[in-house]
């Protein structure tokens, strides 16, 4: 019998296995996300233990053939809003100067108008993942935890939900942080790299 | 629509959050638009790069091991003693 489960959520030792097998093959997109959340790896680790320690606890509240990636990832979430975010060593900027007017594209545009290369594509190739690691840990958490929910694929409600936010402020933090990321590699191409986006010299 | 009702939705669009009355409009607006669709293009060419380079790590293997012995020892019927 195996579609019993489906009406009692898991429990019972058959189904506990199931779960078990289910939910950690989510073990890396919650890793890497507590990863960027906690911004350290031990503190990384114990959340996502933690994550599956409850998760394994409410196992029967999960409904089967739901989302079980979203219901994972809401409890990480607040696993990292009640408890984690708390104990952060630095009380870090919860706003962001206003970027939400920057405009990439149209840098690189103006930036194509003067030099004969293709400023985009030199820009985006010469992102390594180290620079957007490092922007994304600049990104105040608040618009970071958007972010990185957007990264691993949930729409703008499975956020909203997860976060017991309006999808209003999901959009406007999703539009801010990623501006915020383009502005912060903007800056670090024009002082380390792309001739074509490099400051005009004052005489 | 114009190049900003446009460009308003650009995150939207590459989202996949627009309706699918809004996808034919902004579809439109792009097939006579060159900067818009360039401007688009460039955008999702960015948000596939980020992507991309969030979605690479994994988790340590003692991680996994430690998870697993976990979920087992709560999963183990009570011991009376």
């Amino acid at each position: 019998m195996t579609g019993g489960a489906t009406a009692v959520g898991y429990s019972g030792q058959v189904s506990s296995d199931t779960f078990e097998t289910e939910a950690l093959s989510f073990l890396d997109a919650l890793y890497r996300t507590a990863l960027r959340m906690t911004r350290s790896e031990a503190d990384a680790e114990d959340l996502v233990q933690e994550t599956y320690i409850k998760a394994f606890r409410f196992r029967e509240q999960f409904t089967p053939g739901t989302n079980l990636k979203a219901w994972l990832f809401r409890i990480l979430t607040n696993t990292f809003i009640n408890s984690y975010r708390r104990r952060q060593a630095q009380p870090e900027m919860t706003e962001l100067d206003d970027v939400s007017e920057f405009d990439l594209y149209r840098k690189m545009s103006d930036a194509r108008a003067t030099s004969s290369g293709d400023p985009e594509s030199e820009f985006l190739e010469r992102i390594v993942d180290t620079e957007v690691k490092d922007a994304l840990g600049e990104l105040p958490e608040k618009f970071r935890t958007v972010v990185l929910l957007d990264v691993e694929g949930f729409s703008y409600k499975e956020i909203a939900e997860m976060l017991e936010i309006p999808i209003g402020t999901v959009m406007s933090r999703l539009h801010r942080g990623r501006k915020f990321l383009q502005k912060r590699l903007y800056d670090h191409a024009q002082e380390h790299g792309i001739a074509a986006l490099r400051t005009p010299q004052k005489g | 629509m114009d190049c900003d009702d446009c460009v308003e939705r650009l995150y939207a669009f590459l989202d996949t959050e627009l309706t699918k009355a809004e996808i034919i409009e902004v579809r439109s607006h792009l097939e006579g638009c060159d900067d818009c669709d360039d401007n688009f293009l460039f955008e999702a060419r960015f948000l596939q790069q980020l992507r991309d380079c969030c979605t690479t790590d994994v988790a340590p293997a003692e991680l996994r091991q430690r998870v697993i012995l976990k979920l087992r020892a709560a999963s183990a019927p009570p011991t009376t003693t």
